[in-house]
């Protein structure tokens, strides 16, 4: 789960994960040059279908952070229920501060 | 319907539903919505790309609409319910800011997957004439978000932007592509690698949804 927070190398036990770790950072930083490189590096060791999906997925969540952020949403039982461990392991809640919801 | 988002040129094959999809929400961002005209929904889509320094900025939209925008684009991390209450307080309407959330961000998926692939942005078309439809639902639930969420739903993200039914549609018909909405969604990628991607994009923007 390093990989999430982008503290580690490796896969991290998923196929081609420190690739698609990279991809994904990449593709949210909106750094087109590292992107182009990273596409083509894709295509050899995975296939352009993988790579092209990759892509899609993290342009996806791109826009999505930003609903969830802009509307403040709070986490949901379900979704607490289905990511505990992921939580956990990565530290993401951590970029929920009480203060974000905080009216004063 | 002209294909604003065509993907034909790009080196990877894209699925012509997802260059549907975008392109269906182009046309939809020109027409008139519920808080916005489709003149301004076009400011919008311009002025996010203006954000990204993709654009002259224009002096078309209030202040507060272009603040809006720009934290939206670029900052969404660090956004508070301090900073949401102050953009209502100088005058911006609650669901004026659903429509606009909606506008920017289906902006930020299309624009990321065309220069992910290697293409550049799609071009916008023109506005469709017309008044907003100053639609807002009443079937929403405070859950302690800065906003009130559709009441039904499986989960917040889903029930976000319920009060304004058609910014909703307007984004998840943009998001929906991009992971497993529907029962059938397949990709050429495994559940753990399209988590992981997903987590990833969510750890970059401070996200901890």
């Amino acid at each position: 789960m390093a990989l999430v927070t982008g503290t580690a190398a490796g896969d991290g036990n998923v196929a081609h994960g420190g690739y698609l770790a990279k991809l994904a950072e990449a593709v949210a930083r909106w750094r087109w040059d590292d992107v182009a490189a990273l596409r083509t590096v894709g295509v050899e060791r995975m296939s352009a279908a993988q790579v092209r999906d990759a892509i899609l997925v993290a342009a996806g969540f791109n826009g999505i952070t930003r609903i969830a952020d802009a509307i403040g949403i709070r986490l949901d039982t379900r979704t607490e229920q289905a990511s505990t461990a992921l939580r956990t392991e990565t530290g993401i809640d951590g970029f929920a501060p009480e203060r974000k919801w905080a009216a004063v | 319907m002209n294909a604003l988002a065509d993907y034909a040129a790009a080196e990877l094959p894209v699925a012509a539903e997802v260059a549907a999809a975008h392109t269906a929400t182009l046309h939809s961002i020109a027409e008139p919505g519920a808080w916005w005209s489709g003149a301004d929904g076009l400011a919008i889509a311009r002025e996010t790309r203006a954000a990204a320094g993709q654009h002259d900025s224009e002096d078309v939209l209030p202040p507060i609409a272009v603040e809006a925008i720009h934290r939206i684009r670029n900052d969404s991390g660090r956004l508070t319910r301090r900073w949401f209450d102050d953009l209502i307080d100088m005058g911006l309407q609650p669901e004026a800011y659903v429509e606009l959330a909606s506008v920017v961000a289906s902006v930020v998926i299309i624009d990321t997957f065309a220069q992910g692939v290697g293409l550049p942005l799609p071009p916008l078309p023109e506005a469709v004439a017309g008044a907003p439809s100053f639609e807002r639902s009443d079937d929403v639930v405070d859950a302690g978000a800065y906003l009130p969420l559709a009441r039904k739903g499986r989960a917040h993200i889903l029930r976000s932007l319920g009060l304004v039914p058609s910014a909703s549609q307007l984004f998840f018909r943009t998001f929906n592509p991009s992971y497993y909405m529907r029962p059938n969604q397949e990709f050429a990628l495994t559940r753990a690698q399209v988590e992981l991607l997903a987590s990833r994009v969510s750890a970059v923007n401070e996200c901890f949804y």
